[in-house]
Order: structure tokens, then C-alpha cells, then sequence
């Protein structure tokens, strides 16, 4: 049937098929077009399907996904919560390796003396950077453990928890940078 | 006013109506002027990608229809198009009322079913829609899910029990039969486990939240006593603990339902055991 | 993102060239062993056929929910321990310096460690998922080391960060 649609020969057919004894018609119609030539087929084993298939399988594209994804308070402040975490984990990491490495130059007293020279503004901006991280991140583990103890589980608990922790966060970050 | 007249012998007394309705109706019809409603074009933009040219990258294709010509939701416009404008246009459909799962598709964003969203009338604003996220395409918005229904059976979606009442059917208490509302409801739509990023990442190795919830329904189920056995099989690092509560699942299921709630009581249940 | 999406396309063409050579051959072998041979975690292949289930790992509750219970009650704990060690003088009791190293440490460490699981997974980066798995143990027991000796040759860590938050 598609070859003869890809032929045209949709309507010749449809016609032949309407009159008795359409079939001659229609045999004779498909002389008159399809020059001679046998319809090759090729005998395949019923194993080879999973081979066709997968030969397809790997021509197929992958669907995009967060670049497209609607922005959302639930996946936005969960990858938060991983990026502030960590950007904490990694400030520790580096402290710690660079005390090990060298604890003459990265002594206490030595850390306090730099920060203590740096100009205010820079200090503040520090303690913000610092402490906003800090904040979403343990109100959101919070917020974290409350779920794994079974509360908040509705969509509804979920994003007044989400926007409770936002505000949390920034009334904690302004407490601390003041402090 | 013609249509007022038209309508009201619809709704004559029965006695009255054969003889009512024809006079009515032909004398209106014969008066009727259609009215014209405004063009109100809007554009779609749509995923395509051909497997019968698979090098040629995947686009977003622009079609415009007149919203006061079609129907209220996407899938009325996704088949429009596919009627008026572009026959090769490829999409699953089967219900259209949000039952059967088939259209479920990524609609400015997020994951829904096509049949039960509604067309944004802004004019201004285009509808961009996707084929399920991070998932293999074999045409324009079908994704294959071959996987996904592994991984449900995987789960053993069936009431498993050595021991069935010998004279009678099984017999469950209503606190126990409420216990599965809010999961037996799911459609297998898998709107939930592509927009799960545990899910786009792991896939291979993560069940995900719709196989999870499904589930955590069997091992609610009173009536079944493969409990122990269905949690021992999560019991490992990918089937269940890929999941970091985002709640991206129960944010985007159409049928409002919880797969987050569900996989977070596997998770206390695994634990307490 | 974009190198494990370079590694995975390598794959795929890799794995389409195999597939060129190998339809050549009579089509003899059994359909099953076909899609395992051609199985890469993640791609478009899956083990066996579509009316086979998905398999599990064997199961391991260190793996499981003892991990999961036990990332909760450290992470719980690190609530009353914060609030503990900069509520007292930290350098009167160096021990709670001490606890607090070490379970902000390990809390670290679970953290990356999920993260190169999900992103990173051995399984489909069999060189990269496994550098960065040692990486990060190594890397953890040398900043135990230093978190150690930080608190016990310095002023220790609450009492840094009291100190450089005022300084």
C-alpha cells in the first residue's frame, strides 16, 4: 500500500477497487506504472528485530531538560542547597589541606591578622557571602530533616516550608553579618 | 438572537418538540448568519526530530493557530495541526480526558498531560512544547519509554500473597483501604519521573518516583505479604535512595497526586526495619 | 556536563560502528545476547528485551537505609553541636572542637560523595567516576588529618571563626 502511495497511485487504485472486478483493473493499472523490475524482500529471522531496533535506538537524540524545565521553587532551592553546601564543604576542605600543608602561614593568628587588614566593605561583603550560604543551608536541612521525619509532605507543606526557609535565610544572613 | 430563538425550542415540553423543533430550527437555520469570530493567532513552538533523517539536529518548529478555531486545550491545537497543517507532526494521544496517560508531554516547561491543559490565550506570549525531558526520542514528542515500563515491572505491580483466603474473596478494613488513595490513582503517565533530575541523571539504576510510588503501594497493601521482601530489594544505593526529596514529582502530576509523600515513607519504613 | 556528553556520543559512535560491522555478519546470534553485548548504563539500549524486567543491585543495608539513617541523625546532631560549641568558650572544652571537626567533616564528605554518585557514577564514567571516588577519600582523610591538628595545635575551628568574624 505505501508504494502505491508513494507512486500516486493512491486514486487509480481506489477507483478500480470501486468498480466489480476492480482487482484487474488494478493489476492493470500497476503494469502501466511499476516498470518491470521484481520487488526485492529479504528474509530476516525473528532474532534480528532487537538488532534493527537497537540500530535505531542509538540514532535517537536525548529530550533537553533543565534548560528547558519551568524554574521552580522545588528543584531551584534543592540544587541550592547543594551548591551552598557544598561552597561551605569546600572553604573547610581547603582550609584544613592548606593548614596541613602549611600551618606556619595558615595559623589562626596569621588568618585574623589578614582579615583584620582588610577594609570594611570587604569585610561585610565576606560575612555576607559567607553567611547567606550558611543560613539556606541549614534552615533548608531543616526543612530537610522535617520530610525525612514525615512532616510537610503535601505540595502545599513543601512550598511554605521552601518560602519560610527563604525568609529564614535572609533575616539569619542580615542577624549574622551584623554581628 | 437567532441562536437564542434556535435554543429555545431544544428546550420545549417533549409533547411539542418533534413538530416545534423542525419549524424552529429550519426557519432559523435559514436565517443564521454565522458569527464571524476575531482571528486570535497564537504561536506553537514544538520539538521536532525525524528518525527518518536522524542527522539533521532536533528544532523547535513554529506553527500558528487561530484560537478561536480550536478547541480549549493543547491537545486540540497539537491536533489541529496535525489535521490542517502538518500531517507529520508525531504525538501519542488516546483519551483526551487525562486518563490514559498517552500525551503526556513537556508544555512551557513542565511536564503535563497535553488533554488537560489549557491553551494560555495571550496572543503574545508563544506555548513552547517539548517531548518528555531527558528521555531517548524516536519522533518529534514520543519518547521511548521501554525503560520506564521495565522498571515498573521490575516492582512486581501485583498483589503478591502465599496464603489467599480458601472460601472467599480477600477482605481488607477501610483504614487500610484508605491507606492506598493518593497512590492507586497513578496513570503511569511518567510525567513525574522525567521531571525528577535524580531521575534525568540515573535512570538506568534510579526507579524513579513513579515505579517508587507504585511501590510503596504494594507494600501498603494489607492484603499483600511480600513486604519485606519488596523493601529488601531497595535496599541498595540507586533503586531508592537517588532520591533527594525535590518534589518536582508532586509539583508537576497532573492527577495531583504524591509521589515525594510515598517515597518518603519507603524511606522511614527501610529505616525503622 | 558537556565532557559527559562528549563521553557519551564517543560511546554512541563507538557502539553504532560496532553495530555497522556487525550487521554484515549472518544475523545467527540470539536476540537477547545482542542487547546485553551493546549494553552501556544510560543509553538507549537496555538489557534485555522490552517484556524483561529492570534488575536490582544485591542489596545492602550499609548501602541502604543504615547510610540514609545515619547521614540524618549526623546531620540532626550537627543542629545542637553548632549551637553547643558557639554558645560555650570552645577553648575550654576542646572536645566539643573536636566532635564538630569531624561531623562537619564527614557531613562533607557524604555530600560529595552523593554528588559524584549522581553525577559521576562509576558505572558510566569508568575512569573519571573513579578518580574523583578516591579523590575525595583521600582528600577527606588528609583534611581529618588537618582538622585534627588545627584543633589541637591552634585555637581550634569555633573559636577561628568567632575570632576572624569580629576581627
Amino acid at each position: 500500500m505505501s508504494s502505491a502511495r508513494m507512486l500516486g497511485l493512491g486514486s487509480v487504485l481506489r477507483q478500480a477497487a470501486l468498480k466489480p472486478r476492480g482487482w484487474i483493473y488494478a493489476a492493470n493499472a500497476l503494469r502501466m506504472v511499476v516498470p518491470k523490475r521484481g520487488i526485492k524482500t529479504q528474509s530476516l529471522p525473528p532474532s534480528s528485530m532487537t538488532e534493527i531496533l537497537n540500530t535505531q535506538r542509538l540514532k535517537r537524540p536525548s529530550s533537553p531538560h533543565f534548560t528547558i524545565y519551568q524554574p521552580q521553587l522545588t528543584w531551584l532551592g534543592s540544587i541550592a542547597n547543594r551548591m551552598t553546601g557544598s561552597a561551605l564543604s569546600v572553604l573547610l576542605y581547603g582550609y584544613a589541606l592548606a593548614y596541613l600543608v602549611a600551618p606556619g602561614t595558615f595559623d589562626s593568628a596569621h588568618v585574623i591578622e589578614f582579615v583584620a587588614g582588610l577594609p570594611d566593605a570587604v569585610k561585610y561583603t565576606g560575612k555576607a557571602i559567607l553567611a547567606a550560604p550558611f543560613a539556606f543551608h541549614s534552615w533548608n536541612g531543616l526543612r530537610h530533616l522535617s520530610w525525612d521525619a514525615g512532616k510537610f509532605l503535601s505540595l502545599k507543606g513543601a512550598y511554605q516550608s521552601g518560602y519560610a526557609v527563604l525568609g529564614a535565610t535572609a533575616v539569619t544572613t542580615v542577624a549574622l553579618v551584623l554581628m | 438572537m437567532q441562536s437564542l430563538v434556535a435554543r429555545s425550542s431544544v428546550v420545549r415540553p417533549s409533547v411539542l418538540r418533534s413538530s416545534a423543533r423542525t419549524f424552529a430550527t429550519s426557519s432559523a437555520r435559514a436565517q443564521a448568519v454565522p458569527t464571524e469570530k476575531p482571528v486570535l493567532n497564537k504561536e506553537f513552538k514544538i520539538y521536532r526530530w525525524n528518525p527518518d533523517e536522524p542527522a539533521a539536529k532536533p528544532k523547535l518548529q513554529t506553527y500558528t493557530v487561530d484560537l478561536n478555531q480550536c478547541g480549549p486545550m493543547i491537545l486540540d491545537a497539537l491536533i489541529k495541526i496535525k489535521n490542517e497543517t502538518d500531517p507529520t507532526l508525531t504525538f501519542r494521544r488516546s483519551c483526551r480526558e487525562g486518563i490514559c496517560g498517552s500525551c503526556a508531554m513537556n508544555i512551557n516547561g513542565q511536564n503535563t498531560l497535553a488533554c488537560l491543559c489549557r491553551i494560555d490565550r495571550n496572543e503574545s506570549k508563544d506555548t513552547k512544547i517539548y517531548p518528555l525531558p531527558h528521555m531517548y526520542i524516536v519522533k518529534d514528542l514520543v519518547p521511548d519509554l521501554t525503560l520506564f515500563y521495565k522498571q515498573y515491572k521490575s516492582i512486581e505491580p501485583y498483589l503478591k500473597n502465599d496464603n489467599p483466603p480458601a472460601d472467599r474473596e480477600f477482605l481488607q478494613s477501610q483504614e487500610d483501604r484508605r491507606k492506598l488513595d493518593g497512590m492507586y490513582e497513578c496513570i503511569l503517565c511518567a510525567c513525574c519521573s522525567t521531571s525528577c533530575p535524580s531521575y534525568w541523571w540515573n535512570q538506568d539504576e534510579y526507579l524513579g518516583p513513579a515505579t517508587l510510588m507504585a511501590a510503596y503501594r504494594w507494600m501498603a497493601d494489607s492484603r499483600d505479604t511480600y513486604s519485606a521482601q519488596r523493601k529488601e530489594k531497595l535496599q541498595n544505593e540507586m533503586s531508592l535512595y537517588r532520591c533527594h526529596t525535590i518534589f518536582n514529582c508532586a509539583r508537576t502530576c497532573p492527577k495531583g497526586l504524591n509521589p515525594a509523600a510515598a517515597i518518603a515513607k519507603i524511606k522511614l519504613e527501610l529505616a525503622a526495619d | 556536563m558537556s565532557s559527559a556528553l562528549v563521553a557519551r556520543s564517543a560511546i554512541n559512535a563507538r557502539l553504532a560502528s560496532t553495530f555497522a560491522r556487525r550487521s554484515l555478519r549472518p544475523l545467527a546470534v540470539h536476540a537477547r545476547s545482542v542487547s546485553d553485548a551493546a549494553y552501556v548504563p544510560g543509553g538507549p539500549i537496555y538489557k534485555g528485551t522490552v517484556n524483561d524486567p529492570t534488575d536490582f543491585p544485591p542489596p545492602s543495608k550499609t548501602h541502604g537505609s543504615y547510610h540514609w539513617a545515619f547521614e540524618r541523625l549526623l546531620s540532626a546532631g550537627l543542629v545542637p553541636m553548632t549551637v553547643a560549641a558557639f554558645a560555650t568558650s570552645s577553648s575550654s572544652y576542646p572536645l566539643l572542637d573536636g566532635i564538630l571537626g569531624v561531623s562537619l567533616v564527614m557531613h562533607s564528605h557524604i555530600g560529595f560523595d552523593s554528588i559524584v554518585v549522581d553525577y559521576l557514577h562509576p558505572r558510566k564514567f569508568p575512569i573519571l567516576g573513579r578518580v574523583f571516588t578516591w579523590t575525595l577519600r583521600a582528600t577527606t582523610v588528609g583534611v581529618l588529618v588537618g582538622v585534627y591538628q588545627f584543633n589541637t595545635n591552634d585555637i581550634g575551628l569555633t573559636e577561628l571563626i568567632a575570632k576572624v568574624w569580629h576581627a
